[in-house]
């Protein structure tokens, strides 16, 4: 095992990359006693970071909530580089999609930014007559001081919709979570709570955490349906604000990226008294125990039954479906460099296909996210915490695994070192979740882990 | 239904100042950009451009927080200045400002300068401040900008070289390499601000993840101040020509973009007002070639009426080339407030017998509307157009930055003969798929009713 031997003959202490003595402390390898990487430390400045801001992180929370608009207060530049990057699905409205900016000028700079704001709310209110319309703080509108706050009530009240303030100034924090929480604080202040629930059944349930990215949701709603289950709404995948705004009626909220939205099932079961379970779709048994589970919550004879046969069919079909991939995939190894989620949730689907992952890491990971991905790789795995690009080449350089998975950003640096890469980021083109998910999540690792043209990257040309 | 339009920019045609930093920077050989501002914005730039050339972007950040908000960036510049210096050092790092640090009133010069002077006897790189404030203006200014501030900065009279600076604008890497085959076919020698043709379409090796290896360089970036000429071939990019002529006496041409017959001629006379340039056989074949494109295509194209959106100097360029084919310029539609642009239209216009609406400083909700008013059989621009092409059952032809949806933006070209000629044929090729059936019969009225998708706009609109 080539990472063993590395673990021998280097000792521990010692980084396995070149990199700055401070991030020194941001790599280790799991054995008895090393414990976690270094984390949750403001970037080095200078380095190019596959990091993002604040904003980004309250964005990708909201967006995908289909009826309403999204309004970047600032500067075109956070607009448009930013306005389709989420690869949510919608089932119903496609407003979502529409890059609003206010586009502040230099005049707004100087004498801010308010009255634009305003007129800008107002316009898009008649022009569109969206389900609400979230008005997203930038780094200059925040230096300057726009109270977005006071325009989006002064606007509520004109337009009768809602107008949701989300205080996301870019600069707030090195880590984006803080966005994420951010997104989720301006649901729980001016969405969840606002409407009664048109209609209840003992078995009612949020899907927080899911963001319909490629149409993930749609490989676990009917699993829902079939047990009995009835989903108020999704936070914040493929829903409608008013299916948000009945959350606080649920008996269970169900959270599948723990990264982003623990933090509001935590605020949900405080002010609500809704308790929350850990789901994750991705691999077959994770789904399984999921599944089990939220059936299990309800402690319903006829639903257990009922999830029982759900999983025997779902089982079945993967089983015989995934068998040709798994052939060719048993014994190839990953490395993941995703959101903090995914840094342990998809270790177990890779075993599934008989894989092994032999370095996990994340971008923004706090102490519990390594924990957790301590816990679940096995010894000699490497964890990396915020890898700039420069240590991210010379990790796949130095371990040559079979595959990355990551991110737009990350996917090139893969590619020109001739390793496979497979996107599990806004970019992907398939659901994962679910049985079926679990299906096109093996059929598109197979795709770049054993296309031969991975064969030829080595090959010279007067090498015959 | 209100469809008039003040406040918003909906689906923005445009984007920020540092973004057209960048764009220029990664033509420079052995460079760093860096971006003095929040973390997100040299993430989610590296993510546009990373999806459009397929290639990894390196772009760095001073990642600003809270702190460094309140008591200034010169923190977090110091501390990157150092880092880069220590562990890359690169032969130049540009720094371009941003919306953030520009308004809390960074000294970026000054704080470089302090940089420099705290380490006076170590070999340090060339640092250049570009201001870049992301409220001004546009990507646009933003290149037109970086390539002024790199040119004063770096531009030092010697011996004259008997060469052309040619500035090229925000344009692909195959039209770049189309631009110096034409150069080199002509025997003139030529500086070129910047050459991104080879770092933004890299050959599957390490070496790509490392400092650019080629690409212009700082030594050439030196010598513009010798040249016998400049050509910017986007007329909004031609602030280092005009800084060079009046500093240096170095005569400055600006545009038109040499897309199409006409304005690759142009192209090439101007090159001959700074030289006696012999033009070879080869030009005058690829020329012939071009001719011979256009003809064998012209009764697919004559009169289809086609909407162009973009940067204010490809959207001219293209109109001249498209009208050159016979086609009808009926929307143009560019994100930047510019006389020139409407200037260049105008004259394009009378002309050509043409009467386009012109959406100078528009976004893609007016460029949508404007085709429902005036329906068009084609679109030209980039990937963000699909939507509009899709709802509105026309092609779209994809050219521009950035394109996201398919494959091989970096080898999109259509500047020169033979950019010239890949554009004809493509066009018409897409236009065929289109409008005209297997056998090539033009598909009737009655026909193309029965295949006619029905977009989620129009849904949305009723």
């Amino acid at each position: 095992m080539r990472i063993l031997e590395v673990l021998h003959m280097e000792p521990k202490i010692e980084s396995i990359i070149d990199t700055f003595e401070s991030r020194k402390k941001h790599m280790c390898i799991k054995g008895d006693d090393i414990s976690i990487p270094d984390c949750n430390k403001a970037t080095l400045p200078g380095t190019v970071t596959q990091r993002t801001c604040v904003f980004g992180g309250a964005r990708i929370v909201l967006m995908p909530i289909t009826d309403s608009l999204h309004l970047i207060h600032g500067p075109i530049g956070c607009a448009s580089c930013t306005w389709d990057i989420r690869g949510s699905k919608s089932s119903r409205s496609n407003l979502y999609k529409k890059g609003c900016s206010t586009d502040m000028g230099e005049k707004d700079i100087i004498f801010g930014g308010e009255r634009k704001l305003f007129e800008t709310i107002i316009e898009l209110n008649k022009l569109y007559n969206p389900g609400a319309i979230f008005v997203y703080a930038t780094c200059v509108s925040g230096v300057i001081g726009d109270d977005i706050k006071a325009v989006c009530k002064k606007s509520e009240e004109i337009t009768g919709i809602r107008i949701v303030p989300v205080q996301s100034e870019g600069f707030q924090d090195y880590n984006k979570t803080k966005g994420h929480w951010i997104g989720c604080d301006a649901l729980l202040d001016y969405v969840i709570g606002t409407k009664e629930l048109e209609k209840t059944t003992p078995y009612d349930i949020n899907i927080v955490g899911e963001f319909n990215v490629a149409g993930d949701l749609w490989g676990i709603k009917p699993l829902f349906k079939e047990m009995g289950v009835n989903i108020i709404s999704t936070i914040t995948g493929d829903s409608y604000v008013d299916e948000i705004a009945q959350a606080h009626g649920a008996k269970l909220n169900i959270v599948q990226c723990q990264k982003s939205s623990n933090y509001l099932a935590d605020k949900m079961e405080k002010k609500y008294g809704i308790p929350s379970i850990k789901v994750n779709f991705f691999g077959i048994k994770q789904t399984i125990n999921s599944l089990r589970d939220v059936a299990d919550f309800f402690d319903d004879e006829e639903m257990m039954e009922r999830t029982e046969e759900i999983i025997k069919s779902g089982l079945n079909d993967v089983e015989h479906k995934i068998e040709e991939y798994k052939e060719r995939l048993t014994g190839k190894t990953v490395a993941l460099y995703v959101g903090g989620n995914k840094a342990w949730s998809l270790v177990r689907a890779f075993e599934e296909l008989g894989m092994d992952v032999i370095m996990s890491g994340t971008k923004n990971g706090m102490k519990e996210d390594y924990e957790r991905i301590k816990d679940t790789v096995r010894d000699g795995t490497v964890i990396v915490d915020d890898a700039n690009s420069n240590e991210l080449a010379l990790l796949l350089k130095k371990y040559q695994p079979n595959l990355l998975i990551s991110g737009a950003k990350e996917k090139y640096i893969s590619l020109k070192l001739g390793i496979p890469f497979c996107d599990f980021n806004h970019d992907r083109i398939s659901a994962f979740a679910g049985f079926n998910g679990f299906i096109s999540f093996a059929k598109e690792v197979d795709a770049s882990v054993s296309s031969p043209v991975f064969d030829l990257t080595s090959k010279k040309l007067m090498e015959q | 239904m209100y469809h008039d339009k003040k406040f918003s920019v909906i689906n923005p045609s445009k984007m920020c100042q540092p973004m057209g930093a960048i764009q220029a920077l990664l033509g420079i050989k052995d460079t760093i950009p860096l971006i003095h501002g929040s973390q997100g914005c040299s993430t989610y730039m590296r993510f546009q451009l990373t999806r459009h050339f397929r290639e990894p972007i390196e772009v760095a950040s001073t990642s600003m927080n809270e702190k460094t908000v309140i008591y200034g960036g010169e923190f977090n510049l110091l501390k990157a200045l150092k880092n880069i210096t220590e562990k890359q050092s690169p032969s130049l790092i540009a720094v371009t400002s941003s919306c953030l640090t520009e308004t809390i009133g960074d000294d970026m010069a000054g704080i470089i300068k302090k940089f420099e002077d705290a380490n006076i006897g170590k070999e340090l790189p060339i640092i250049i401040p570009i201001s870049t404030p992301s409220y001004a203006g546009t990507h646009i200014e933003g290149y037109d900008n970086t390539i002024k501030a790199l040119v004063e900065y770096l531009s030092t009279p010697s011996r004259a070289n008997g060469k052309i600076n040619i500035i090229i604008g925000n344009n692909s890497p195959a039209d770049v390499k189309e631009i110096k085959a034409l150069l080199t076919e002509l025997n003139c020698e030529s500086i070129i601000l910047t050459d991104n043709s080879e770092n933004l379409d890299a050959p599957l090796s390490e070496s790509a993840l490392n400092l650019y290896n080629e690409g212009t360089t700082i030594e050439e970036i030196k010598d513009t101040a010798n040249s016998l000429g400049t050509i910017s071939l986007s007329k909004h990019a031609d602030s280092a020509g005009v800084l060079l002529e009046k500093k240096f006496g170095v005569k400055s041409i600006s545009g038109p973009l040499p897309a199409g017959l006409e304005n690759t001629d142009r192209f090439i006379s101007s090159l001959c007002k700074f030289d006696e340039f012999e033009v070879p056989e080869s030009i005058e074949k690829d020329r012939g070639r071009l001719m011979d494109a256009m003809v064998d295509a012209h009764s697919y194209n004559y009169r289809r009426k086609v909407a162009i959106f973009g940067d204010p100097d490809f959207v001219s360029g293209m109109t001249n080339f498209t009208s050159e084919m016979g086609m009808t310029p009926t929307i143009l539609c560019t994100g930047v407030e510019s006389k020139r642009f409407n200037e260049d239209i105008n004259l394009i216009s009378e002309k050509k017998g043409l009467n386009p609406t012109i959406l100078a400083s528009g976004d893609l909700y007016d460029l949508h509307h404007k085709i429902k008013e005036k329906p068009v059989d084609i679109l030209i621009g980039n990937s963000y157009g699909a939507s509009i092409a899709q709802e509105e059952n026309i092609p779209l032809f994809r050219a521009g930055f950035p394109i996201f949806d398919r494959l091989g933006a970096q080898r999109i070209s259509v500047l020169g003969y033979n950019g010239g000629i890949n554009f004809v044929d493509e066009i018409t090729n897409t236009i065929l798929d289109y409008y005209y059936d297997e056998a090539g019969y033009e598909i009737t009225e009655e026909e193309s009713h029965e295949s006619t998708r029905s977009g989620l706009f129009a849904e949305e609109e009723v």
